[in-house]
């Protein structure tokens, strides 16, 4: 028997007043690490960091997947609603996952929209984490791209998802972890890219709350690739400029999916970054 | 250039998965370098022409235009950032891409990789 050190489980939480079922993965021992996936794609996005020993030994990895991803259903109606997340959703459904699995300030790690959301917990939420790894994540970015070209009829949103993001994958990445992370997008449900882009590329409130994230209470780091075309090194400098006490590093052979394109790359930055998740008095 | 289009052309005509990829796209292209102009038409994902230009005439359904310099730094095994990809052109200021975008994004993992066939053989399947 050679199963990966991984396991997946379902919980049931409510957001909004609706029952939403979670499909979460977890490994490890010791200091919790809640794992947020990237728009259009799922928890598998992070396998190469729960599977990773040298990590796992130190930290406990959960990674889950937000409803209408994944393993994750939709909410009970969906047929007939328009997928559009919002940050208020999001939050909130971040919050009653990590409270579903009974977590004592764990650091938070998103990647993309994951990572956007990580700072407006930061920014709002503060004390409920100890630590907030932000990856390939700014304050805002306007679509370039019309949205809707990712739910249309007479095309299949995955596969042109997955051509569009392709742009934001290094070419240093290995071509069989390339072609993984493409798969989660090419995958994904009808709609539900379109849904999380509405989120990423519509909702700048986090601009205004930047000032707020104390990053001398709760650490605050951002990585960001240099191969990012969506979320560029300069977009993360200046949102980490404009949080007090936020670092920042720059992955130079990585893109937007870094734990999944290229997880040998990645590692060590990841690595860094926890470390960085004690505040002063905790080292 | 001409000589890499149609080793290109080559490559795209002998590539079976691209043909599949693109066996509903039947579309010309202009392709813009420098100012130097190359219409390809493709037919049910193979390039059958390349006509070169100035021509007022012909009708092109999108553009990439880009200079001489950025493409070879595109073909590149392992181009800088920004270079990596078509978008990644247009991000930094060296590519424009005009015309029906749509039709573009319906086909865009085809044609990214047509556009890479110019990449050493090895990088052919890498960037899609």
């Amino acid at each position: 028997m050679s199963f990966e050190p991984i396991t997946g489980r379902y919980l049931t939480v409510t957001v909004q007043g609706r029952r939403q079922r979670i499909y979460v993965e977890m490994a490890g021992t010791g200091t919790p690490v809640l794992c947020l996936h990237t728009a259009g794609a799922d928890t598998r996005q992070w396998r190469h960091i729960l599977n990773d020993a040298g990590l796992t030994k130190d930290y406990r990895f959960y990674a889950f997947d937000m409803p209408w991803h994944g393993k994750s259903l939709p909410p009970e109606g969906f047929q007939t609603e328009e997928y559009l997340l919002t940050t208020e959703d999001y939050i909130e459904t971040v919050l009653a996952v990590s409270r579903a699995l009974g977590l004592d300030r764990p650091i938070l790690a998103g990647c993309s929209m994951g990572g956007r959301i990580a700072l407006q917990l930061a920014a709002l939420h503060g004390d409920a984490f100890s630590g907030f790894t932000a990856i390939e994540a700014s304050d805002f970015q306007p679509a370039w791209y019309d949205i809707d070209w990712f739910h249309r009829p007479d095309a299949h949103g995955g596969e042109m998802g997955a051509a569009l993001v392709s742009a934001n994958i290094s070419p240093h990445a290995p071509d069989a972890e390339r072609w993984n992370t493409l798969w989660m997008f090419m995958q994904s449900g009808p709609g539900v890219f379109r849904g999380d882009l509405s989120f990423y590329t519509r909702d700048d409130s986090l601009i205004g709350r930047l000032a707020q994230i104390d990053a001398t209470r709760t650490p605050v780091h951002l990585l960001v690739g240099a191969y990012d075309l969506t979320c560029t090194p300069e977009d993360a400098r200046r949102t980490a400029a404009a949080i007090p006490g936020a670092t920042c590093t720059v992955m130079d052979e990585l893109g937007h999916f870094p734990m999944s394109e290229h997880p040998n790359a990645f590692r060590p930055f990841f690595a860094d970054a926890l470390a960085r998740m004690k505040v002063p008095a905790d080292v | 250039m001409r000589a890499t289009l149609d080793r290109m052309q080559s490559r795209l005509n002998a590539t079976p998965y691209l043909l599949r990829l693109g066996r509903l796209f039947s579309e010309t292209v202009l392709l813009e370098v420098g100012g130097a102009e190359y219409y390809l038409t493709f037919r049910d994902g193979r390039l059958e022409q390349i006509a070169e230009g100035p021509s007022r005439k012909t009708p092109w359904r999108f553009a990439l235009r880009t200079d001489g310099e950025a493409l070879a730094q595109f073909w590149q095994p392992q181009p800088k950032p920004g270079f990596h990809d078509i978008f990644g052109l247009v991000k930094i200021g060296r590519g424009r891409i005009d015309g029906d975008i749509l039709c573009l994004v319906k086909n865009l993992r085809f044609f990214k990789d047509f556009m890479a066939l110019a990449r050493p053989v090895a990088q052919m399947e890498k960037l899609a």
